[in-house]
């Protein structure tokens, strides 16, 4: 007889949908044919994550239409099944699965368009830790910058196509005429988790450096050196207005080495 | 940031599972319903959710059911889930924490379904020592709940109810009675759901759920898919009857996962789930009168299953009729008892 682990092995990748030989030795169901159960199991497994995933990318689910995205979905389910049991973590590889996938080379904006969307999942998933106001920057007479500790949903994506254009024209039932002919051009997008929803915000290339330095924890100082390389005239104190404005600083530490 | 919850024992009635559509309205509007519960993997981040379920844990006595555990696995309790598994135990302080006797992923891959085990003695050592690890990290005794199976593995050497059984003599666990894949598996595969319950220790049982199951038809095979999708049907409601007929009360919960409704219809099954453990209960009482002479209590009639059946909309009431004719017949004896002793 088959250790456990060997036939639970056997099972498991024919439930992902790997035929596998040799199953109705191993398996019964009363009078009924017991591969045929099988498939009960590898249809919920299939038709529950694809729902995850439907969840997760509801615009490029428009985009491509539902009966192609469930195809790309079982193909994704087979190749990359969950590692693990927290179903708010699965499909974070599905946008560079989507840009390698047969069909969509002539679309490569809507891989980046799953990449916004699974930011927004990440962030709807993020702790929203109370916000600090501008003030909390006062009377610290310290000579040191301070290092701002940003929302733990702050999710910055750069595209070379204008995926929060492509998203926002796709809420409320919206379809857009040119579907599948959108132009590049580069977004630069903040967005984070406020209550049940998401936020966002357009950035210049120096915001968008700016607190991507800041959210990788280098410092006040060399966020904003960082931003000024990209744009000499970079506006300092309207960045930080905005930072606190809209509730993304968190923390503030005095100690930073530099 | 020390917790300050407050100590919230789970009452010996019905509890309805927590799901997300529901939140802003058990919030706002803080119902009565027994207890929540609530699938551990879903509150291990930090969503709006987490929150909100921080808030409800304040009022509704709480259980925890973990669905990805996956303590039946060969090789072993994934230890990083169980980390997660333990903080959100810490977090909540839930009364009861459950989950399944089942395997959910191999090689890697999580299935996001529970399979059935062989039921043999390797299989029980495993399964003994993933349950004690899983107890001893928590800290606490765990509920472990049967299956519901399509399909079963050649080569067991006991049944799911005499593994179960078994389990609870090895690592001390309890038991989470699930009616509906009771009598989901003994339809699948064919065995007698009743006879499966009066296998389980009755002590050991800390919680019972019940659920609707789907009717589907494959060829000339009748599956029951065990979807949570529709209310109780009459035969599992029937099962439960008998079930807390013989233990006495438990913990009931309504579970729906698929097409969730309105958060009323969830609480009226709770609300029926109460009546029905509520004239058990009375009819037990009038039983152990003095008067009534005949110690016996009804089995706990099973409604047969039945492909046609009208779905009515309660379908509940069938299980109230299908106690009566055996108060009934036990009246009838009673009186024909007192008759004789006059």
């Amino acid at each position: 007889m088959l250790p456990l682990e060997h036939l639970q092995n056997i099972i498991a990748q024919s439930v992902l949908g790997n035929p596998q030989f040799g199953l109705s030795s191993l398996v019964s169901a009363g009078r009924a044919d017991p591969c045929r159960r099988l498939r009960i199991y590898e249809n919920n497994t299939r038709a529950s994550l694809t729902a995850t995933l439907m969840a997760v990318f509801p615009v490029v689910v428009r985009m491509v239409d539902e009966r192609f995205f469930r195809y790309a979905a079982s193909e994704f389910i087979r190749q990359h099944p969950p590692g693990e049991p927290r179903l708010v973590r699965y499909g974070s590889d599905f946008p560079r699965f989507l840009g390698t996938f047969e069909g969509l080379a002539e679309m490569p904006f809507v891989a980046e368009t799953a990449r916004l969307e699974w930011a927004i999942a990440e962030a709807l998933d993020a702790a929203s830790l109370p916000a600090l106001n501008l003030a909390a920057l006062d009377g610290e007479a310290s000579s040191s910058t301070p290092e701002l500790m940003l929302q733990p949903s702050l999710r910055l994506v750069m595209s070379h196509w204008p995926v929060l254009s492509i998203w926002s024209a796709h809420q409320n039932g919206g379809v857009p005429d040119q579907a599948d002919v959108w132009q590049r051009k580069a977004e630069r997008i903040a967005l984070w988790r406020h209550g049940d929803n998401v936020r966002f915000a357009r950035l210049t290339s120096a915001q968008f450096s700016f607190r991507h330095s800041l959210k990788k924890g280098l410092g006040l100082e060399r966020a904003v050196s960082r931003a000024l390389t990209h744009e000499p005239m970079f506006d300092v104190l309207g960045a930080l207005v905005s930072l606190f404005g809209e509730g993304l600083v968190t923390g503030i530490g005095f100690d930073h080495p530099q | 940031m020390p917790n300050k919850l407050p100590t919230l024992p789970i009452p010996q009635a019905a509890g309805i599972g927590l799901r997300s559509p529901h939140n802003a309205e058990m919030l706002s509007r803080r119902p009565s319903a027994g207890w929540l519960e609530v699938h551990a993997e879903n509150y291990m981040g930090g969503s709006a959710a987490v929150a909100a379920l921080e808030n409800l844990r304040e009022t509704y006595p709480l259980s925890v059911h973990g669905v990805g555990l996956s303590l039946g696995s060969a090789s072993g309790v994934d230890r990083d889930h169980l980390e997660r598994m333990r903080k959100v135990c810490v977090r909540f302080e839930p009364d009861l924490v459950s989950e399944h006797l089942a395997w959910s992923g191999a090689d890697g891959a999580y299935l996001n379904d529970l399979l059935p085990l062989r039921y043999d003695e390797a299989a029980l050592a495993i399964v003994a020592n993933n349950i004690k690890l899983v107890q001893d990290t928590l800290k606490r005794r765990i509920l472990i709940e049967n299956l519901s199976a399509y399909i079963e593995f050649s080569g067991s050497t006991m049944t799911e109810a005499e593994f179960l059984a078994e389990l609870v003599k090895r690592t001390g666990c309890g038991l989470l009675l699930d009616v509906n894949n009771v009598y989901v598996s003994a339809h699948n595969l064919g065995f007698d759901a009743a006879a499966f319950i009066e296998v389980l220790p009755a002590e050991a049982i800390g919680e019972i759920h019940l659920a609707g199951h789907a009717v589907n038809d494959v060829g000339d095979d009748t599956v029951l898919i065990d979807d949570h999708g529709s209310r109780v049907p009459s035969a599992v409601w029937s099962l439960y009857a008998g079930a807390i007929e013989k233990f006495g009360p438990r913990p009931t919960l309504i579970e729906w996962d698929t097409d969730v409704p309105v958060l009323d219809v969830l609480l009226g099954e709770a609300m029926w789930a109460d009546m029905l453990a509520a004239s058990i209960a009375f009819r037990k009482r009038q039983d152990s009168l003095p008067v009534s002479a005949p110690k016996q209590s009804a089995p706990g009639i099973v409604v047969p299953f039945e492909r046609d059946a009208p779905r009515g909309q309660m379908p509940v009431l069938a299980a109230f009729d299908a106690i009566k004719p055996a108060r009934l017949a036990a009246d009838r004896d009673a009186r024909r008892i007192r008759h004789a002793a006059a």
